[in-house]
């Protein structure tokens, strides 16, 4: 029986892993935002003018919740300002025009044996190489797995890419299994666990095949194959279908002892400890119906859209929306001249086709978002309460256990924009609570002059 | 709930650039969304499609048994309750809302339950009871609370009595039986205590008996479930617990005359109870959509449809029984919650424990 979860959607998965990567030409500008992380934004460390090579530390935040950003490509500084930022929003960026020498930086130089044995080792290189998750949450790698250490006992590597449109993972797998068993290696060993499990779906058979034929059991990793379903690659699903453990609402892995790493951030944790080379380039599935033919581009961060689609061959149906990651859980970016960063697996460029958007949805109370909940949600209740506005019954139902993997809205037969309105709440619920926050914090302080 | 908002980035851009430019690149619009940015092909038309392709084989078998004038009944209803839903909607100036289909649907059901002899208008009256003031009145798809075909049925039963209960001769039974008007297999059943040798299972199964339109024919009646099985027009839960209560209740309790295997059969493939079941119980504003709450309710139908067979006034109770619960379903949802992710028994125990201890402390 392979392992799955309850719930959850099929998706047309519109997957092309049979078409090979191609390397995309870095552009002329590159644009490197000081925000590819959750946490403390990074400060510039350069500024107009100066010479910078490809991988040299750029942008750096002491915080504890943070990830420095590299070059990713060499040449001059010609702007440090704000720029449009893929989510959304204008961020402080570094501007770098390409000298297209690729002058490596040496700052990093491969670990040593003895440091690949040595958890704090490779968690400083961890953090020092900006490795963030790079399924699209963008969470520090190091500040994650340094505090799962002691709590710990089962890692988990995702590489279930259940979301549609998105490759990178599945090629990794087939184009660098040694070296991907080899980062999953050094994963477990900075968490210091004795095994790594590796989630896989069954629709990468062959990458299944591959990697079982490099014995993963040397490396310490049991591959597990998984049942096909969207959200499979969900933490939370992820650490369901492996131990069968069920994380606690408002909880995060590590409190049932798993953490979950992705494919492509252990992937980037080998090309740091074993050729120094930092987060500069990954893996991006450029697809959707504007797109002439979809792309598995090798593309470094930095490169805008518009460049990207260029690449591409261009617009052949007027444009409608760009989303970047999957299209189940991508977020849509608001401009052609953002940049894409460390979180972006996929740019989908996406024409009216795909969009089945209806103007007056009417619930006709199905169920069918209740069958397909992941989390046990009654998302049908749910919307209730929130068209009334009532939080505490909004509450009752659970809404901020929802992590809007847009299940609910997808099987929809109605349309109704569900995941829309809980993602709403939710920020609703984030905002009361700040404000009672501070009413508690200003009383306090009123009392304390009194 | 504007889905779709037009990002104020994107015009802020096209603003900027010089009008020349502008002319020269068709200026691009970007629309954001939060996830997800696919959905599913089905929609309410496309369910509500599948429903009446599930009906299909029960109205062949009734045009077979009863001839054309049976189709030209259901396609009266049909039309008069898309009619009704039409009129209605344009009368209090809302939007149009026949194209999902599920006028459609409460017409032609609402036309099945009935008997092949009824008057052609009499569907029509029905209709109007169902869409209008069942349906509409309720605020339309989504939110009437009982199942407007059978509610209309109700009307229709309460209102002309003897028309509805007025069962003709099928095709089959032609010569066999004398007379132009006979008891249906479940009078038989439950009035006279016996079934005559042209009302065996292998009859109820096929279909060569009297009865409503749409109940003739086991086998039809199950071949359009399956049908909206496959399709996921609806979940197994309430069409399995409902047959199943059925068939457990008669297994147990027995008739004298029959064997109890006997008895559970005549009562299982005999009247509404598989139509029922399959495409009247599971009707989606009218049921619970919680898992547990729809065996509850199924159970529930299962339950009080032997009730009444056995001692209520009518042979036929299953439509009661359906109302009934429908009024049910929203207790039932809120009754059978589903269970918490990552909330172990233990944990449930230890928040009931902390909130006794809240309330002695209070004292």
């Amino acid at each position: 029986m392979s392992h799955t979860f309850k719930g959850g959607v099929h998706p047309d998965y519109m997957k092309a892993p049979e078409i090979p990567v191609t390397v995309i030409t870095p552009p002329p500008q590159v644009v490197i935002p000081m925000i590819q992380h959750i946490g403390a934004p990074n400060k510039p460390l350069v500024k107009k003018g100066d010479y910078v090579t490809m991988g040299q530390k750029i942008g750096e935040n002491p915080a504890p919740v943070s990830a420095p950003v590299h070059a990713s490509v060499s040449g001059t500084v010609v702007a440090v300002e704000p720029r449009p930022h893929p989510l959304g929003d204008m961020v402080m960026s570094v501007v770098i025009e390409n000298d297209y020498k690729d002058t490596p930086c040496t700052d990093l130089p491969p670990l040593t044996e003895e440091q690949m044995h040595d958890s704090e080792a490779i968690l400083e290189r961890i953090r020092e190489a900006g490795v963030v998750g790079m399924g699209g949450a963008m969470f520090p790698t190091a500040f994650k797995i340094r505090g799962g250490i002691g709590k710990v006992d089962k890692l988990i590597i995702n590489g279930a890419e259940c979301e549609p449109y998105l490759n990178g993972d599945h090629l990794t797998m087939l184009n660098y299994p040694e070296q991907l068993l080899r980062g999953i290696e050094l994963v477990r060993i900075a968490s210091c666990v004795e095994k790594a499990y590796y989630g896989i779906e069954e629709n990468k058979q062959d990458a299944i095949d591959l990697l079982n034929s490099y014995h993963p059991e040397r490396f310490g990793i049991e591959i597990v194959p998984e049942k096909v379903k969207y959200p499979q690659g969900a933490e939370k699903m992820q650490v369901k279908a492996v131990t069968d453990r069920e994380v606690k609402p408002g909880g995060i892995p590590s409190g049932v002892g798993c953490n979950v790493v992705s494919t492509r951030t252990c992937y980037a944790v080998y090309q740091a400890c074993y050729e120094g080379k930092p987060v500069i380039e990954r893996i991006v599935s450029l697809a959707g119906s504007a797109l002439q033919k979809p792309v598995n581009g090798l593309t470094r961060v930095g490169t805008p859209f518009a460049y990207l689609a260029e690449q591409c061959g261009g617009f052949v149906k007027p444009l409608r929306k760009i989303v970047l990651g999957g299209p189940m859980m991508g977020i849509c970016a608001t401009s052609l001249e953002a940049p894409n960063i460390k979180g972006t697996a996929g740019v989908l460029f996406f024409t009216e086709e795909e969009d089945r958007h209806v103007d007056n949805p009417t619930c006709i109370r199905c169920g069918k978002c209740i069958q397909v909940c992941p989390m046990n949600l009654e998302p049908v209740f749910m919307y209730m309460y929130y068209s009334k506005g009532d939080y505490a019954n909004m509450e009752k139902y659970h809404i901020t256990d929802c992590f809007e993997c847009g299940s609910c809205s997808f099987n929809c037969p109605a349309h109704m924009p569900l995941t829309h309105a809980f993602k709403t709440a939710k920020l609703m619920f984030q905002a009361k609570a700040m404000k009672e926050k501070a009413a508690a914090e200003a009383n306090a302080a009123k009392e304390a002059s009194k | 709930m504007d889905e779709t908002k037009k990002t104020p980035a994107a015009p802020a851009i096209a603003a900027k650039a010089p009008a020349k430019k502008a002319e020269a690149k068709p200026r691009i619009v970007l629309d954001v969304a939060y996830q997800p940015q696919v959905r599913t092909h089905r929609d309410t038309r496309s369910l509500m499609l599948d429903v009446i392709i599930g009906l299909l084989p029960v109205v062949c078998v009734s045009v077979w048994q009863y001839g054309f004038g049976t189709l030209l009944r259901i396609v009266m209803s049909v039309c008069s309750a898309v009619f009704f839903e039409w009129g209605y909607r344009k009368l209090t100036k809302k939007e149009q809302t026949i194209d999902d289909l599920s006028a459609a649907v409460t017409g032609l059901l609402m036309c099945l339950t009935l008997s092949p002899a009824i008057p052609i208008w009499l569907p029509i009256v029905g209709n109007f009871f169902a869409i209008v003031v069942v349906k509409q009145l309720y605020g339309g798809l989504g939110k009437n609370f009982l199942n407007p075909a059978l509610a209309g049925r109700a009307f229709l039963a309460a209102s002309y009595a003897s028309a509805m209960s007025r069962w003709t001769v099928p095709n089959a039974l032609r010569g066999v039986v004398d007379g132009i008007t006979m008891a249906t297999p479940l009078g038989q059943l439950y009035d006279q205590g016996f079934m005559p040798n042209y009302m065996q299972l292998d009859n109820l199964l096929f279909g060569t008996v009297p009865g409503a339109m749409g109940e003739l024919s086991a086998l039809a009646v199950l071949l359009g479930g399956i049908w909206l099985l496959w399709r996921r027009v609806i979940s197994w839960r309430i069409p399995t617990a409902t047959i199943g209560a059925v068939a457990i209740l008669t297994l147990m309790a027995g008739h004298e005359g029959f064997t109890n295997l006997e008895w559970m059969s005549y009562n299982v493939l005999s009247g509404g109870l598989l139509l029922a079941a399959f495409f009247m119980a599971t009707d989606y504003s009218t049921s619970p959509v919680t898992p547990r709450g729809m065996l509850v309710y199924g159970v529930g139908i299962g339950a009080l449809t032997v009730l009444i067979r056995r001692y209520g006034g009518y042979p036929e109770g299953v439509s009661y029984a359906v109302l009934l619960m429908n009024l049910c379903s929203w207790a039932l949802d809120k009754a059978f919650h589903r269970h918490q992710f990552g909330v172990t028994q233990a944990d449930l125990d230890a928040r009931k424990a902390a909130k006794k201890a809240a309330k002695e402390a209070a004292k």
